[in-house]
């Protein structure tokens, strides 16, 4: 198999990790401390976070984690970055209910009234951060990518692609 | 999306191993498994199994090495436990623990790994944990290969049979997000649960590559796991019908790559690197033979002990079938499916002097 279907690929395009960290604070409160030890790229409409400063020389498939979409109007953060910091927002997360946590898990929009502005926001159960939310005229959305959903229709994200290995 | 094992990545003449994933997606989808598996009573999930059968056969060759070999055929026939990790790349044990005690979800640590949860649910998949990515679905005895190589924040660290991405997470999160994890794997249809399960993860310390591991290209690492494409009868518990597959044909065409992935692992150990060599098959061919074939090979490489406390295991084997691997594979761990209630493993340690 070809090892580098990558060569067609734009590069990662290393980012100032002040700029993706004041996007974070203004919009979550996140001190940028959390992103000390984070180096931001760039490649198409996505930002990636990754442990080191410089990208390995090897014909990398992925880098670190898919960290913001700059596709749309604003920047999106993606669900598994608001995982893994989202836990550090001061503001415009959104706590719900076991009910209502199984409806935005299984990809519900609902009617909900919360002190936050509109826009994405960091949804969290009992503390917990379950991923992003799109909270807009009073409703809240899922963002939760469908492939991750738990829902009523059957459909399940099974063992997470292994057990095993 | 249909699975790829990882024996098949490597090319069709070395279709063999069970990958889990495949395992899972049969589980959900196809016809003639389920039905077999699953018995209407539901928890109680018995094979029937003629102990003559010809996939026992291939298990039969291990009586004169496997301590209470009934035993293990025993637990062969049971289904495995649930059982899962708890990521603290996103969350702490105790945070964990409360969570699902609040939840009522069933569980119980291991007794020789604090990240470890058995878990009494049918589906766990469909935890809310589970998608925050706080555990990571996973069997138990494939902990042990990341435990034994010891991965330290900072390091640089090469998975070279990656996909799916259970012990490359295990190593990202050893390594608290920090250094650099190369995660390869060759099959491009692999390569997208690996990525998925990465990203779940939380790791932002890995990049996935998918070279021939045979010939990753020259780097230095401070350590290598090979997770070895194999014939899978460690993982007849999950599915048994890998016991059909078998035969010495496949074991010792896998031999050939298995010793090629291994020996390039030890190029790319740095001096005083550990390589740490798994499967999850009982063959010796596989394991010791190719363990003891890339130390004749490679001048500097010593076997270090293996075996984890707390965990039982047997020492691998020194000699199979007439042919003698040397004392010093004593240092190897085989594991069998009685021993810890679990599935079967092979580890053996490297170290690059």
């Amino acid at each position: 198999m070809s090892q580098s279907s990558l060569k067609n690929k734009s590069p990662f395009q290393p980012l100032d990790r002040a700029e993706v960290a004041g996007m974070m604070q203004s919009r979550f409160g996140i001190a940028p401390e959390a992103f000390e030890s984070v180096s931001f790229y760039r490649r198409g409409r996505n930002v990636w976070a990754f442990s080191l400063p410089e990208i390995p020389d090897l014909g990398c498939e992925s880098v670190g984690l898919r960290f913001m979409s700059v596709r749309g109007r604003v920047p999106k953060p993606t669900t598994t970055a608001l995982q893994l910091f989202g836990r550090y927002a001061t503001k415009n997360v959104v706590d719900l209910s076991s009910d209502r946590a199984e409806k935005f898990v299984a990809g519900e929009g609902q009617r909900l009234p919360a002190q936050v502005e509109d826009g994405y926001v960091v949804v969290t159960h009992r503390g917990d951060v379950i991923g992003c939310g799109q909270y807009l005229d009073g409703e809240l959305i899922s963002q939760i990518p469908k492939e991750r959903r738990i829902g009523n229709d059957g459909a399940c994200n099974g063992s997470s692609g292994g057990g095993c290995r | 999306m249909r699975s790829v094992c990882k024996a098949e990545a490597y090319g069709p003449e070395l279709r063999a191993c069970p990958s889990w994933n495949a395992f899972s997606s049969r589980a959900k989808g196809s016809k003639g498994w389920r039905p077999w598996l699953i018995c209407p009573g539901g928890r109680l999930r018995i094979y029937s199994i003629n102990a003559n059968s010809r996939r026992m056969k291939g298990l039969e060759r291990y009586r004169d090495v496997v301590a209470d070999f009934d035993g293990m055929m025993e637990a062969i026939v049971r289904p495995l436990p649930v059982t899962a990790r708890i990521n603290t790349l996103k969350t702490d044990r105790d945070r964990l623990l409360f969570r699902l005690r609040v939840a009522k979800v069933p569980h119980r640590p291991f007794t020789w790994y604090p990240f470890g949860l058995k878990l009494d649910v049918e589906k766990p998949g469909n935890l809310i944990e589970n998608l925050m990515g706080h555990i990571h679905v996973q069997e138990e005895i494939s902990m042990a290969s990341p435990i034994v190589l010891d991965p330290r924040p900072g390091e640089r660290v090469l998975d070279l049979c990656a996909a799916p991405g259970s012990k490359t997470t295990q190593i990202a999160m050893m390594m608290e997000n920090r250094g650099l994890l190369v995660a390869n794997d060759p099959a491009n249809t692999r390569v997208a649960s690996l990525r998925s399960n990465c990203e779940r993860a939380g790791a932002i310390n890995v990049v996935v590559t998918r070279y021939d591991g045979r010939r990753f290209p020259a780097r230095e690492f401070d350590r290598v796991l090979v997770d070895a494409p194999c014939t899978g009868q460690g993982m007849a518990r999950k599915d048994i019908r890998v016991l059909d597959r078998w035969s010495l044909k496949r074991s010792l065409g896998l031999q050939r790559l298995q010793r090629a992935l291994l020996k390039r692992a030890t190029d790319l150990v740095k001096p005083g690197g550990t390589v740490v060599y798994s499967t999850c098959t009982f063959a010796p061919e596989e394991n010791e033979a190719v363990v003891s074939w890339v130390l004749d090979q490679v001048p500097g490489v010593f076997l270090e002990d293996a075996s984890i406390g707390g965990l039982e295991g047997s020492p691998g084997l020194l000699e199979w079938d007439g042919f003698r691997f040397g004392d010093e594979m004593e240092r190897c761990v085989r594991y069998y499916p009685h021993q810890n209630d679990a599935g079967g493993f092979f580890v053996a340690k490297l170290i690059k002097e």
